[in-house]
């Protein structure tokens, strides 16, 4: 079989499910969008697993090269498609992920009228493309397109319920972020192209210098701007806790399993540019280890139970940005994995949640949901334990994988930054196990709105459990955080692409990891007595300021708001009263003005009057005469 | 063969049969009269058809300039004319008193003065 048509269809699919449903939204009855939506998606999963299939046998990557996109003299830009196993990766991810996501929206969907159904599976199948897009590109034109795209269906699914002004709102500022990161990566490939003339991944990457020069770090650096904005990094990060405002499978699917993690990918793609510009590269690893311990920090005071996981997401990105950053890709990419299995998870549990709860989304109003919802509270627990970074679940394996790698690289400077993922490893603990201990736990809060919730459907709870199997169980391909003997199916499958670590670890790295473990355990438990047995009195009393400063999100918004919202503001109050209003409404209004000032005073003449004209007309022949003979006397 | 007593006459006069003959000069002046009387009739009358009367005299005094000429410089071109203009005259009377029968109907008018709706 020819292997070239796959990536076609695997992009084709999801494509073509998102016209039909644009086209049909109105006509067709409700089976369609149902059968269609998830249809399409599953059947590109099953593409990708042949090619998946495919790879395994035979690791080197392919490029397909359909037509030529654009032609100018010697510059060409072909519409080629990368297939490796990085990209066959994601799209297992995407695929995989996304179609239990679809397939949950079914239900999730249920009470939104007609057209809007279709219109939701429209939405998420142009996503699905744009995304398989971007993980699929062999160029940066594509790629680009495809990182635009993704941004587009995110603006659009954000803004689904269109008639709430905080989901507008939210959906322009996800919109605002991501253009600035569109922005960068169209200055990386501008930077690219003038120094490599070229813009295909082969031909750059051939093309690089043997060592760091100014434009490869410029690159770097643009490229990263790119892959922050995407995935919601400090400083571009304020969008995403925004984000969620849109349906709960939305944040499941983009602001948790596949879209935010671009940046990551992006970093990954990149990794001959990365390891060339040592700079860029290191600003990665920084931005990662940053964000985590900032989100996480944020996390511990969030009463939105959607919040919770979005900052939870950030963190989480920031340590695969924190891995990538250092070198070790694998392990960044194992956590991307199951990252997307148990945020998926964590994010569809807490829709089943919501659902019940009719669309309460504070959690201090939930409160003893172990009894009533056993097999979602399950599933919760799973996602959170594996959130918490506690074994046997697969956030364990990649948390500790990740970690591990860092201590073990040599230099100072990678030991600084795997404290501070070591530090995030236990706040995580900590807030996870506050979120679930005072969702599932103790009695059922007063201000519950509903007293006896009913556990979800079919339809909602099996993706759910599907991927809390998959929390479970995917860990286990991989097991370097336990031991060096073990399978390690992931850095195998993906050294072809991005190679392995350069360094051997260290002895003692066995040992930081039990302890993280230990602590992260002994803070889910403690989080326990802080919030629901209450026998230990709440930390935030005594720090009342940090408090504050948390629960505004470090002011971020505050000071975006004040330095360029305002700004902006004032500039544009200033443009219409300085230049707006006296040179373009002034220059407009006088030839008005003049036009009409000009006919009164011409009308004058015009007063109806027969022998005013039949004088005028006589004057005017008079002086004529006059004039013609005057003329011909004097000539 | 033009008849001659239509085209005799030497310069500056016109025979009149054989009674004698008048100088052109005196044709001009009777004209300038009329024009002139016409035109201040247009002018300061009111009534629209004593307008229109005055216009025709208008167009007769041109008339007689035209014929006079003809006859002094021997070329019929002139009287053609004349005879042209009186077709026109006639057309436009016929226009003119239709606009005005049209404006009597609706109401009664005995100054121009009054139809002056389209004044600015």
């Amino acid at each position: 079989m020819n292997l070239q048509v796959l990536p076609l269809l695997i992009l084709g699919l999801p494509a073509l499910g998102a016209l039909v449903l644009a086209l049909t939204a109105q006509r067709t009855p409700r089976i369609v969008p149902k059968l269609v939506g998830p249809g399409m998606v599953w059947l590109a999963f099953i593409c990708t697993l042949v090619l998946l299939v495919n790879s395994l046998q035979n690791d080197s990557p392919h490029v397909y090269t359909y037509w030529t996109w654009i032609s100018s003299g010697r510059f060409t830009v072909p519409f080629n498609l990368l297939i490796d196993r990085l990209s066959i990766f994601m799209a297992m991810v995407v695929t995989g992920v996304g179609g239990l996501i679809v397939t949950y929206s079914v239900g999730y969907m249920e009470h939104e009228d007609k057209p809007s159904y279709a219109r939701f599976f429209c939405y998420l199948d142009l996503f699905i493309t744009s995304m398989l897009l971007l993980v699929l590109a062999g160029n940066f034109i594509f790629l680009i397109v495809g990182w635009a795209a993704v941004g587009l269906s995110s603006y659009l699914l954000i803004g689904y319920w269109y008639w709430r002004n905080a989901a507008v709102v939210a959906a322009r500022k996800a919109f605002v972020m991501n253009v600035i990161g569109d922005v960068g990566m169209i200055l990386a490939a501008f930077v690219l192209f003038v120094n490599v003339h070229t813009l295909t991944f082969s031909g750059v990457f051939a093309e690089l210098p043997h060592h760091d020069t100014g434009w490869v770090e410029a690159a770097g650096f643009l490229l990263l701007v790119g892959a922050v904005a995407k995935s919601a990094q400090l400083p571009l990060h304020t969008w995403l806790p925004d984000a969620m405002e849109g349906p709960t499978p939305v944040s499941a699917l983009i602001h948790a399993a596949t879209m935010v993690t671009a940046g990551v990918y992006l970093v990954g793609r990149m990794h001959p540019i990365f390891n060339l510009a040592t700079g860029a590269h290191d600003a990665v690893a920084v931005i990662g280890g940053v964000t985590a311990i900032f989100a996480a920090t944020i996390a511990i005071v969030q009463t939105d139970i959607k919040r919770v996981l979005a900052y939870s997401t950030m963190s989480q990105i920031g340590y695969m940005f924190l891995a990538v950053g250092v070198g070790a890709y694998s392990a960044g990419f194992f956590h991307l994995m199951s990252h997307a299995f148990f945020k998926a998870l964590l994010f569809m549990a807490a829709g089943n949640i919501i659902h019940s709860m009719h669309d309460e989304q504070d959690m201090r109003k939930y409160g003893g949901l172990w009894k009533q919802m056993r097999w979602t509270s399950i599933a919760f627990l799973v996602g959170s334990l594996a959130l918490s970074g506690i074994f046997p679940f697969d956030g364990f394996f990649s948390k500790e994988m990740l970690l591990g790698e860092t201590f073990s690289k040599p230099g100072t400077f990678p030991v600084v930054l795997w404290a501070v993922g070591f530090v995030t490893a236990v706040l995580t603990a900590f807030y996870t196990g506050r979120m679930w201990w005072i969702a599932f736990a103790g009695k059922p809060s007063p201000d519950r709105p509903v007293e006896h919730p009913h556990e979800a459907r079919p339809i909602m709870l099996i993706p759910v459990l599907i991927l809390a199997l998959l929390t479970v169980v995917g860990g286990w391909i991989q097991l370097n955080a336990l031991t060096d003997a073990g399978p390690k199916v992931l850095s195998t499958f993906l050294s072809p692409v991005v190679g392995s670590i350069a360094w051997t670890s260290k002895p003692a790295e066995l040992a930081v990891t039990l302890i993280t473990l230990v602590l992260a355990i002994l803070a889910f438990l403690a989080a326990y007595q802080f919030y629901v047995s209450k026998r230990w009195p709440t930390w935030s009393r005594a720090l009342p300021r940090i408090q504050v400063l948390l629960e505004h999100k470090y002011f971020f918004d505050e000071i975006y708001d004040l330095m360029v919202v305002r700004v902006m503001d004032l500039l544009s109050i200033g443009g219409d009263r300085y230049i707006e209003e006296p040179l373009i409404d002034g220059t407009v209004n006088a030839v008005g003005t003049i036009a009409e000032s000009s006919g009164e005073g011409i009308s004058v003449t015009e007063n109806g009057l027969f022998r005013t004209y039949a004088l005028v007309f006589l004057v005017g022949a008079l002086v004529a005469a006059v004039v013609v003979l005057l003329y011909r006397s004097l000539s | 063969m033009p008849d001659p007593v239509l085209l005799a006459g030497d310069a500056g006069v016109i025979q009149i049969g054989s009674a004698g003959s008048i100088p052109v000069s005196w044709f001009l002046v009777v004209s300038a009269i009329l024009f002139a009387l016409g035109t201040v009739g247009v002018l300061v009358r009111r009534n629209p058809i004593v307008i229109l009367i005055c216009i025709e005299l208008m167009l007769n005094a041109v008339n007689l300039t035209l014929v006079a000429f003809s006859r002094q410089l021997g070329n019929l071109e002139g009287q053609l004319f004349a005879l042209l203009v009186m077709v026109v005259a006639a057309a436009e009377a016929v226009i003119g008193l239709a606009i005005l029968v049209d404006i009597f109907r609706v109401r009664d008018v005995d100054d121009v003065d009054e139809l002056s709706e389209l004044r600015g």
